[in-house]
């Protein structure tokens, strides 16, 4: 541990800054991929009333997105550099966003929720007490909405187990999620993940927020009777997407996302609402 | 309570499910509220492909939450349908699924470009409001409960509509004419939202009668036009030259029925209407597809129910 | 036992909560409310039901309404337009109402 000041954009080097650039950036993009991915779930959700609960936690995380993504403009980049723009293998979210949902695919929508917000609940305290201002102040603000992603995602898993029908369903979710799910804690580059420790940028090392999500998310899912593989004997996806490696899916996606962008041949986005700052 | 007296009675608000209706009374306004329902799950099922689609951060975000309004007044609908004891919510979805349940004419098209948006979301949007709010004065108390909050949220829906078509209006050249060709394309659609005049109004006239809806077709279209012609042209759209639109005296609008098609709009009203169906056959197959989980929350329900049982 | 009590003042209203009773059934409850909650203040329908039987859920425990910027869900957000018709205007009023109640800027 290092700084113990606290640090804001001007204080830092070109490598220093490239640390923050990569921490914000992963948490933007795991935000707004997974915010995709969920507003798949509008108009197909099991009923009236869970659809209209996922569609609010689409919407919270986009938001999340929004925050992170702002205070990379910081660094000079706009919003349509930050998202319309960038190519698809310069997106730094884990491939376990991106994966495309089954038709009829709660279980995996439900299973996959607890394991990123977990994963979101121990990242975000880890940087509670980050050196970058900018960032520790927004991050009580995104942690009073994640609580309730985490109650909804347990409450569900909780119901579907208890049933056979759903209970072999949120198991061969959990068979193809888990190895994805561990490429939340991959490191983009060892260097970089190094300059992210040592500037207490977060004050957890990847490799301990790993051992902390496992030693929280395993007997979790143990005690609703279901198998979890052994993360020892695991090989991580043979893309991981913090690298910029991605799955085909990605691009498909992107290019969905990036369509009326493209079509209309825009060159920058409305805002609806104020700059976070101004709030 | 006989219908005499349902007549007699019918103001706003007047009845809810405390009172005897009578089955006329119950059915027509499960019919109405239904279709209601239904309107509002296809229109969503319509416009969610643009919360992916939306070019900007705050506008995918207002799509989405746009689009969960309109599956929110769904719910009511159904539980202002429901509380006439005719039907079950999942009845209703389930004749949504098989194509027995109608909706409205607009929701029948497909919807393919951005700049198409604004034609659901500004103008049948805009539409569907004036309706509803003189529904908020309907007889049936949980419609017009319903109404309540339906018409407090689609203020936003109305204005974010107006706001994209503003905002594309005020864009390039090819994103004016990417709105012009939707509007051309839209306009009769829009203008028939209201159905047909009311001499061929098959259900008008009971309902009028028993207070479940509160103003006529002709009535309610007039008051969109006056509100509406004059927002497109202030954006620049040009209205098409048919339908012919000519203003009365009184400031009301004349449309030339004849000018529109009305074959079109009756196959839609059967769920005849190729594009239609397909929507209603990819609602029902994802609807399908996830009704492995209801079934779950049922045996849940079921085995709750038979504990409380045991346990009185 | 106790029962909460929701009184509708006419026909059409919604019923609000008012007040209770203890009562040892539901027949008695009903009775005990009229008198109680109905006898002076306008009564069109009262509902009775068991305080055992409604969950609660409070703002300690939820965050309501979220607590990142939603002003996206907002008529009075959409500032460069006019309302385009009465019943919009009407709308956007009741909402900044609704707004301020809940003490957003």
């Amino acid at each position: 541990m290092a700084a113990t000041a606290d640090l804001a954009f001007e204080d830092l080097d070109d490598d220093e800054r490239e640390a923050v650039r990569t921490l914000l950036f992963r948490l933007a993009d795991d935000e707004y991929v997974t915010a995709e991915r969920y507003t798949e779930w509008q108009v197909r959700a099991p009923t009236l009333e869970s659809d209209l609960a996922l569609a609010n936690i689409a919407q919270d995380e986009l938001g999340h997105a929004r925050l992170w993504y702002d205070l990379l403009e910081d660094f000079g980049s706009e919003e349509r550099e930050l998202v319309w723009e960038r190519p698809p293998e310069a997106w730094h979210h884990a491939t376990l966003a991106e994966l495309p949902y089954e038709e009829g695919g709660w279980a995996d929508a439900v299973l996959r929720s607890y394991l990123y917000d977990v994963a979101e609940d121990l990242r975000l305290a880890a940087v509670e007490g980050s050196t970058y201002t900018r960032l520790r102040d927004r991050v009580e603000t995104v942690e009073n909405e994640e609580d309730y992603h985490l109650e909804h995602a347990q409450n569900w898993l909780e119901r579907l187990v208890d049933a056979d029908a759903g209970h072999d369903r949120v198991q061969a979710a959990l068979d193809r999620l888990f190895p994805y799910a561990l490429t939340l804690f991959a490191p983009a580059d060892p260097e970089v993940e190094a300059r992210i420790d040592e500037l207490g940028l977060r004050d957890r090392t990847l490799s301990e927020l790993r051992r902390d999500w496992l030693d929280r998310v395993v007997p979790y899912l143990e005690s609703l009777g279901l198998d979890v593989p052994d993360p020892g004997d695991t090989d991580l996806p043979s893309a991981v997407g913090r690298d910029g490696e991605h799955t085909d899916h990605w691009n498909d996606l992107h290019e969905e996302f990036t369509r009326t962008y493209r079509d209309l041949d825009r060159q920058g986005t409305v805002r609806i609402m104020p700059d976070p700052d101004d709030t | 309570m006989d219908i005499a007296e349902v007549r007699d009675r019918a103001g706003p608000r007047e009845f809810n499910a405390g009172d005897d209706m009578p089955e006329e009374y119950r059915e027509a306004a499960t019919r109405m509220i239904q279709f209601h329902a239904n309107s509002e799950i296809m229109g969503a099922y319509l416009e969610r492909p643009f919360v992916r689609q939306a070019p900007s951060l705050d506008r995918k975000l207002a799509f989405s939450a746009k689009v969960q309004d309109e599956i929110g007044h769904g719910q009511l609908l159904y539980r202002a349908a429901e509380s006439l004891g005719v039907k079950t919510r999942d009845e209703m979805l389930d004749e949504l699924a098989n194509g027995e349940g109608k909706f409205l004419n607009c929701f029948h098209y497909p919807m393919d470009s951005w700049a198409e948006t604004p034609m659901i979301a500004f103008f049948v949007d805009g539409a569907a409001m004036r309706r509803q709010a003189t529904l908020k004065s309907s007889s049936w108390e949980p419609y017009a409960h319903a109404m309540d909050k339906v018409c407090f949220e689609e203020g936003f829906h109305v204005k974010h509509g107006e706001d994209i078509l503003r905002e594309l209006m005020n864009g390039s050249r090819k994103e004016q004419r990417m709105v012009q060709d939707a509007f051309d394309e839209w306009w009769p659609r829009i203008v028939q939202f209201f159905g047909p005049t009311d001499d061929d109004s098959t259900h008008h006239g009971f309902a009028e009668e028993v207070g479940l809806k509160q103003m006529t077709n002709d009535q309610l279209r007039s008051a969109f036009l006056n509100a509406y012609v004059p927002k497109a042209e202030q954006y620049g759209l040009e209205i098409p030259e048919y339908p012919r639109i000519e203003e009365r005296d009184d400031g009301t609008y004349e449309v030339r029925e004849s000018d529109l098609d009305w074959d079109e709009f009756f196959a839609i009203a059967k769920n005849d209407y190729e594009p239609g169906v397909g929507q209603i056959d990819g609602r029902a197959r994802t609807q399908e597809a996830v009704e492995w989980v209801r079934g779950v929350l049922d045996e849940r329900e079921q085995a709750a129910g038979t504990t409380a049982a045991a346990a009185d | 036992m106790i029962w909460e009590v929701f009184r509708q003042e006419a026909a059409g209203d919604y019923h609000t909560h008012c007040g209770n009773v203890h009562a040892p059934d539901r027949e008695m409850a009903k009775q005990f409310a009229v008198i109680q909650h109905g006898r002076r203040k306008p009564a069109h329908s009262l509902w009775v039901v068991p305080q055992d039987e409604v969950a609660e859920v409070d703002e300690d425990e939820a965050d309501f309404g979220g607590s990142t910027d939603k002003s996206y869900r907002w008529a009075m957000t959409y500032n460069d337009v006019e309302p385009a018709a009465r019943e919009v205007a009407d709308s956007e009023a009741e909402q900044a109402e609704a707004g301020a109640d809940r003490g957003d800027s």
